[in-house]
């Protein structure tokens, strides 16, 4: 079992705290990604998983094995973490073999898991090669390499892709995610980058100021932040105010009831809200409001879609994106504008009529919750 | 308007501090290789602690020491001043302009290297026997001592991005002004640090002043160790000396600032037209005339007359080349290896008393060679007298004067591995021992190998201490080419002169042909 525990971590520089109550389960053979603006505190938490820092409270255990605590710090090299930074760092006075061999003792067995490794990452024949001759793509499969060589219980990567143009990020970054799960090494990947971090972990844990603000499955971090600002980081939003009815309502009653995916799929509806988008069904997160409150009403984009029998608008302004647009509507009888996800290629054009419907319960928060929030 | 460029942010601060506490055994290596160091300060102290303050009055009040410190000082502003503006302008030239045949150019420009200071200044009075006073000491120490900038920050600039100084003329600064401001802060760690050692070098030099007959500290001590019999007097004026040094390497902490490095892309050079590229090329070799060939011709014309040759002995000859040779490697490796704790923290570490004890590391360097040589027979013959005026005393007597020419390169060169290689070994299962062996030693050893040079070219130039320590009847070329000197033979000293200046530019040359960045350039 190579579950990794992080128990309640705090770390400070100085006067300046960088990890506060740290805590998260990387359940063995999983991909987590830790996703966050830069300065959250993602390196900092990766460093103290290497050993590379000392934490001031908490505990990190692999397995049944504590490596850190407040009083005790298992050295690096003894820790069974292998880490992948940022650019690629190979060493620049070894070949890639060596790089990739740089942890296993000299000898058949080395010359022999370095070219099974080199064919996994796909450069077989590369190991006589400088790290100087390699592209970024290429060193950043080395880095990759070089990290399992010793068969690490667990795996940091630290923003691996970040230094590599989108469509080679994307095609290395499935590639590595598909090595992850075929060798079912446990691993973290801190990335800035949301749409890397829904598409290759099996959890996310969203961080924000040194705190863990949510974790969970990609679609639950999407679909049902925690708070307003997870729901900004995670993905484009839409915010209306609105006030919060306490009853239900019923499928039936519901004015999304054609749009909505099978029951089972639905994250459920716990009241209603009234607000301009009219009497729409809603699930509160975090505090649960009282009836009556007024609340905060978060949607996404794409929930919102042309319905013939939806509430009126008018197309304002269309930010073309080829696969789909993201459009801006005059709410008739409202002061507020909302942007909705049209898929291509039938885009409305700028003045016309439409009308628009929700085809998913509408994520309500309280009004006073305060921005970058605390979990 | 020009815009100010945005410095990246250091968003991952934490990185470079990262490896948390220094290992004790690091600590103690370094703290044992400063008290090791320290030995000649601290006989200077308790010699200096035993004159009774009313001879200090005494000593300070006569007129003599006033003129001694103010010409110290005025000398060794004056050519450390020169040094980093020439330095860096000549390191310039080679590295960033069209001169054609840079690297030979930048090999040339580290020959005054080979040439010790006493011997520029003898080859001059060969053939200019009036020259005296502090014109000539200056332009000759300057002359001497500027690649000690120009080697370090021509490293600096192939280290460093030429892009920079392009983005800021696209930005409306002209190329003074985009030197200044792009590519000068990025070289100035070097620039100041090899300003540091031509100051400290200055500071130090006896030979050149005493024969052009420049008045400063080291002379004065030299005199008053001379006569004997009031070497308390000698104390004081080193421990004036000391001071000076002490005052400079604390404000060079404060100017140098950090170490940061790019990676090199080199954008194309702008092609230079024919009478820029005479009058950069004069430039260049501005020093190495007025340090190397100049000397040369005159030694050249003592060596090629009739009494020369028939006092040739070329067993006596061979025999100071072997020794010269032996001790300087003996002694380039023991600075080495007293250096390399000490820079492997300071390289690592920011920590105030980590820094404070770095300063102590270059105060050696500050004190002149007859100080050194001087408490170091009182030291041997207190503590090991079996090792009296053995060659032990004499080679841990230059690992002592020129550890802080292998520290400063050691710092820059083990600053230069980036800590997230070392992160990496540590990961991948390397020790902290290991990972030094595999991942900083390699990477840093050109840089290492520099300093070890440095160390290596500057025992073979050095006398004083040499004249105090060497074992009985066995001679060094400097010794040779000095007392011969000093008994009026210019002739009989001319061969020594020339073997010295043969050995010590070899050293010099590689020196300047060893790329300071290894591999990731190649």
């Amino acid at each position: 079992m190579t579950t990794l525990t992080l128990d309640n971590i705090s770390l400070s520089y100085g006067s300046r705290q960088a990890l506060r109550d740290v805590s998260l389960v990387v359940p063995s053979g999983s991909l987590v990604a830790i996703l966050g603006p830069s300065g959250c505190g993602k390196t900092s938490l990766l460093m103290a998983l290497a050993g590379l820092v000392a934490i001031d409270g908490g505990t990190i255990t692999v397995g049944s094995r504590e490596l850190s605590s407040a009083h005790h710090r298992i050295p690096p090299e003894q820790r069974g973490i292998g880490w992948v930074p940022q650019e690629a760092s190979l060493f620049p006075h070894l070949s890639v073999g060596d790089n990739i061999g740089f942890s296993l003792p000299k000898g058949r067995r080395r010359t022999e898991r370095v070219e099974e490794l080199a064919g996994l990452i796909g450069l077989r024949g590369y190991a006589e090669r400088s790290p100087g001759q390699l592209s970024g793509g290429q060193a950043q499969r080395v880095a990759l390499a070089r990290a399992l060589a010793p068969a690490p219980d667990v795996l940091l990567l630290d923003e691996p892709f970040g230094a590599l143009d989108t469509v080679l990020r994307h095609t290395l970054s499935r590639d590595v995610a598909r090595i992850l799960r075929e060798q079912e090494t446990t691993a973290i990947l801190v990335t800035h980058d949301r749409e890397e971090a829904l598409d290759l972990a099996d959890f996310v844990a969203v961080m924000d100021n040194g705190r863990i603000v949510q974790v969970g499955t990609p679609l639950e971090i999407y679909e049902s932040p925690a708070t307003p600002w997870v729901a900004s980081f995670v993905g484009d939003t839409v915010e209306l105010e609105g006030v919060w009815k306490d009853d239900a309502l019923n499928c039936q009653q519901c004015g999304s009831k054609d749009f909505c995916g099978p029951a089972e799929n639905r994250l459920g509806c716990t009241g209603h809200v009234v607000c301009a988008l009219g009497d729409v069904a809603a699930t509160s997160q975090g505090a649960e409001p009282r009836n009556g409150d007024t609340v905060r009403v978060v949607v996404r984009p794409e929930w919102l879609v042309p319905s013939p029998s939806g509430i009126a608008a008018q197309v304002h302004s269309v930010s073309y994106a080829g696969h789909d647009a993201l459009v801006d509507f005059q709410l008739e009888g409202h002061p507020e504008r909302v942007r909705a996800r049209i898929a291509a290629p039938f885009l409305p054009s700028v003045g016309q009529d439409f009308h628009l419907a929700l085809r998913h319960p509408a994520l309500v928060f309280p009004v006073d919750e305060p921005e970058g929030a605390l979990a | 308007m020009p815009t100010t460029t945005p410095t990246h942010a250091p968003a991952r601060s934490a990185r470079a501090s990262a490896v948390g506490h220094p290992p004790a055994w690091l600590v103690t290596l370094a703290v044992l290789a400063v008290v090791t160091v320290s030995i000649p300060l601290v006989y200077l102290g308790v010699r200096a602690s035993g004159v009774p303050s009313s001879a200090w009055g005494e000593i300070f009040l006569r007129p003599l020491v006033g003129e001694l410190v103010w010409n110290t000082i005025g000398l060794s502003v004056a050519v450390s001043a020169t040094a980093i503006a020439m330095g860096t302008l000549i390191a310039t030239i080679v590295t960033r302009l069209r001169i054609g045949a840079a690297r030979t150019w930048l090999l040339i420009s580290a020959l005054p290297l080979a040439v010790p200071s006493y011997l520029a200044s003898y080859g001059w009075l060969v053939l200019a026997p009036g020259i005296s006073g502090f014109v000539p000491s200056w332009a000759l120490l300057s002359a001497v001592t500027i690649p000690y900038v120009t080697l370090p920050v021509a490293a600096a600039l192939r280290g460093t991005s030429a892009d920079g100084e392009a983005v800021a003329r696209t930005l409306g600064l002209g190329p003074a002004q985009a030197f200044w401001r792009v590519t000068w802060p990025q070289v100035r760690p070097a620039a100041i640090a090899g300003g540091l050692l031509v100051f400290l070098y200055t500071l130090s030099d006896f030979g050149l002043v005493a024969m052009l007959r420049f008045q400063t500290l080291t002379w004065g001590v030299q005199q008053a160790y001379s006569a004997s019999f009031d070497r308390s007097q000698a104390a004081v004026l080193a421990m004036l000396l000391v001071v000076i040094a002490v005052v400079v390497v604390a404000a060079e902490r404060g100017a140098r600032g950090s170490l940061r490095r790019t990676t090199a892309i080199h954008s194309t050079k702008e092609p230079l037209s024919p009478s820029a590229r005479v009058l950069l090329s004069l430039i260049v070799a501005l020093p190495p005339v007025v340090g190397v060939v100049v000397p040369l011709i005159g030694l050249g014309i003592r060596l090629g007359e009739a009494t020369t040759l028939r006092t040739f002995d070329p067993e006596n000859l061979l025999q100071a080349t072997t020794t010269t040779i032996g001790v300087s490697l003996a002694a380039a490796l023991l600075a080495l290896l007293l250096a390399l704790p000490l820079a492997a923290l300071a390289a690592r570490h920011q920590r105030t008393w980590i820094s404070t004890l770095e300063g102590a590391g270059y105060l050696s360097n500050g004190l002149p060679g007859i100080v050194v040589g001087l408490s170091l027979v009182f030291f041997s013959l207190s503590v090991v007298p079996s090792l009296y005026q053995t060659v032990v005393v004499l080679v841990f007597a230059y690992a002592v004067l020129f550890m802080p020419k292998a520290l400063g390169t050691a710092r820059a060169s083990i600053e230069g591995v980036p800590a997230d290689l070392i992160s990496v070994a540590r990961t991948l299962g390397a020790s902290r021992f290991e990972a030094w062996r595999r991942v900083t030693v390699p990477l840093a050893l050109p840089g290492l190998g520099i300093g070890a040079l440095l160390v290596a070219i500057a025992t073979m130039k050095e006398l004083p201490a040499t004249l105090l320590l060497r074992p009985l009847g066995s001679s060094t070329l400097a010794t040779e080419l000095w007392s011969r000197t000093a008994a009026g033979e210019f002739g009989a000293a001319a061969p020594y002169a020339a073997v010295l200046v043969l050995i010590a530019a070899i050293p010099a040359m590689i020196l300047s042909g060893v790329r300071s960045v290894a591999k990731e350039e190649m």
